[in-house]
């Protein structure tokens, strides 16, 4: 669905991702991992465009044909049907809820540009618009702004606005971020409802989470993949244990690259020190 | 609205001939104020169009105003190729529009590289290049620094609309002092004449600026100003919705150019190009209400009725004549303090300074009402006058 070879950023003498071969398959919940600082984020930003890369390509499969996306804007990442949310909540704040999915619907529905016709006339729209509130649950706050949605309702409404343009990429960063844990399960039953119908790549720090509902789980540390396999076969990679130690349980040290004789714990505490890397 | 500033000739001329003339005329604007607040309304529409609604300060937009102004003035005295001198003034205005249009995608491909105080800077860059050229650019006139007027020999009528059924009721645009127009079972000046028909003018671009931006190109705009990598992370490309605003925006400042020097048949540097143009424009939209379409054209009634009102112009009123007419010379002649009478209080605060006040309200705006007028009414009310007062009025007739 969508793949990137020899992905690399670099800012200044920073590698912030190094080199990665990644390949998101047709329908699958693949999550990806890794400390803070592992480069997770600048690795969407170079999917959606928002960065441009330093090597490497990347790669969407349309009508079963491999698109160049390499040196594409934003706007025709989201033409060519890969969509984001953001980890920092990231909306249309004065808008209403409606207004907000219906104007990102407006983006991927048929390019009609009637300068005359009322946008609320364009009921394809805001039927589409409505369709996607109620799944994700906010078709009762359409008329409210924005900016007055509590944290958890605008994560929904992150992954609503996604939602609308229509995607067959779904990239979701990190929609738990600061989520109380009520309001989490709603969001894990919103990841793994539109996962049926979207190749979904997400970025989640809750290793309960990211184990229960991943197809196939990636990890990147210090820019670099460093273990691209099933759930339980990451769980047990030592390298990941390192990784998640090494990374962040001694002040920050750098991870080291032999094998190590400080970590070997068992994996709940790389998970532990995981979730607790998480602000 | 429209009604009632299709009558206000009609109101103004009786108010003026009732027992109460005199504080009429000083209140109330003249009618030859109010084509000047129709046709610089529209050009601070047109400024709000672009800078209120994509949030890209457009400090530079006298350049269309004056390339508008301009146009029409050298096509009105045959210096443009091409035109003759009796061209159609409608024609005029829509060639200026697309001049206008031509150069703000030259200004905007460069300058929408750029957000912030970038932007409002270079475009007022490009802007203050276009003054200091038509300043010193002598095909327009003898004296370039003064401007232009339209020649009594080339052009010695009123401006012919150029709508065929139009012009066969001899409306024309443009000074005709002591002409009148039997019109129906009315009797029309030249002024008024000229009110109605710059009023339409303005009253088609509003309608037309108004649906562009309730359309779905207008709530991309809005998504743009609200949050632009937003915009763009769902599907638009910013740089192209903005480039078109300027463009569109520039076209209707272009027009409202051309009315002001077919209407004053004369351009002049200081009062087309010059950036205290685009101050005045955007003086008009903070009083109004920025991001409000409409709200700029009230925020000019209000800037220059209070500009008349404290001017020192004898003729159709103003604070000062009034007082100096009306007050008993024992009041004039009184001692204020430290050997200032009154009338001299009069003449030292409110002679000439109309300037000073309003930059005093400007501020006020900002601080107390920093939606403007009309901004505030729909955020009172929750939403446009037209669509909630007849619920509101409603509603406030139960309780």
């Amino acid at each position: 669905m969508l793949r990137t070879a020899g992905l690399t950023k670099r800012f200044g003498g920073l590698t912030a991702v190094d080199s990665v071969d990644f390949q998101l398959r047709d329908g699958e919940l693949c999550s990806l991992i890794g400390p803070n600082g592992a480069g997770k984020t600048t690795f969407f930003d170079l999917l959606t465009g928002a960065l441009e890369p330093t090597a490497g390509s990347i790669e969407l499969r349309r009508d079963g044909e491999w698109e160049p996306l390499t040196d594409a804007s934003p706007a025709e990442v989201a033409q060519a049907g890969v969509h984001r949310s953001y980890q920092i909540t990231n909306v249309f704040p004065e808008r209403t809820v409606l207004e907000n999915v219906r104007v990102a619907a407006q983006a991927a529905g048929p390019n009609d540009w009637k300068g005359w016709r009322n946008a609320a006339a364009f009921e394809e729209h805001v039927e589409e618009a409505y369709r996607i509130l109620d799944r994700v649950g906010l078709d009762a706050l359409a008329d409210r702004p924005a900016s007055a949605l509590s944290h958890g309702e605008k994560r929904q409404l992150e992954v609503g606005i996604a939602l609308a343009g229509d995607p067959d990429v779904l990239l979701l960063d990190e929609p738990n971020a600061g989520v109380s844990s009520e309001s989490v399960d709603d969001i894990i039953d919103l990841i793994v409802d539109v996962a049926r119908d979207h190749a979904v790549l997400l970025v989640e720090h809750n290793m309960d989470i990211v184990m229960n509902v991943s197809d196939r789980i990636v990890v990147l540390n210090q820019g670099a993949v460093i273990a691209d396999d099933e759930p339980e076969a990451v769980q047990d990679d030592p390298a990941v244990q390192r990784a998640y130690l090494g990374g962040y349980g001694e002040d920050g040290r750098e991870a080291p690259t032999t094998s190590g004789a400080t970590t070997g714990d068992s994996a709940d505490d790389g998970t532990d020190a995981g979730e607790g890397a998480e602000p | 609205m429209v009604a009632a500033l299709a009558l206000y000739p009609f109101v103004y001329a009786l108010l003026v001939a009732s027992p109460l003339g005199t504080e009429a005329e000083t209140l109330l604007p003249r009618v030859d104020t109010m084509v000047g607040v129709f046709y610089f309304g529209l050009f601070a529409m047109s400024f709000d169009f672009v800078s209120g609604y994509t949030g890209y300060l457009s400090f530079g937009h006298a350049i269309f105003y004056g390339t508008g102004a301009y146009f029409v003035v050298l096509a009105a005295n045959g210096q443009v190729p091409l035109l003759a001198p009796g061209t159609p003034f409608m024609l005029m205005l829509l060639l200026a529009g697309l001049l206008a249009v031509a150069i703000a995608l030259a200004i905007g491909a460069l300058s929408f590289r750029l957000s912030g105080v970038y932007f409002a800077m270079i475009t007022l860059g490009f802007a203050q290049v276009a003054y200091v050229f038509v300043r010193g650019w002598d095909y327009v006139s003898e004296n370039p620094k003064d401007g232009a007027a339209v020649s009594t020999d080339v052009h010695p009528d009123g401006f012919d609309v150029g709508i065929p059924w139009i012009d066969a009721l001899n409306l024309e645009i443009g000074r005709l002092t002591g002409d009148t127009v039997e019109f129906l079972f009315v009797s029309l000046s030249g002024t008024e004449v000229s009110y109605y028909m710059v009023g339409l003018v303005v009253l088609v671009c509003y309608l037309a600026m108004q649906r562009l931006i309730h359309s779905p190109f207008g709530t991309v705009l809005l998504a743009i100003r609200e949050n632009e990598e937003r915009a763009e992370a769902v599907g638009y490309e910013p740089f192209q919705f903005k480039l078109a605003a300027f463009a569109i925006s520039g076209f209707f400042a272009a027009v409202a150019g051309g009315l002001s020097g077919g209407y004053g048949r004369s351009v002049a540097p200081d009062s087309s190009m010059y950036f205290l143009v685009t101050g005045d424009a955007l003086l008009a939209s903070i009083i109004g209400g920025f991001g409000t379409l409409a709200g700029p054209l009230y925020g000019r009634l209000f800037d220059e009725t209070v500009r008349e009102f404290l001017s020192k112009r004898g003729s159709g009123g103003g604070l000062l004549p009034y007082l100096r007419d009306h007050l008993p010379a024992s009041v004039i002649e009184a001692d204020l303090v430290g050997g200032l009478t009154v009338g001299g209080a009069i003449e030292t605060f409110l002679n000439g300074h109309a300037s000073l006040y309003v930059g005093v309200i400007f501020v006020l705006f900002v601080l107390y009402v920093p939606n403007g007028l009309l901004g505030t009414v729909r955020d009172r009310l929750g939403g446009t006058v037209a669509k909630q007062l007849p619920d509101y009025l409603d509603r406030y007739r139960r309780d």
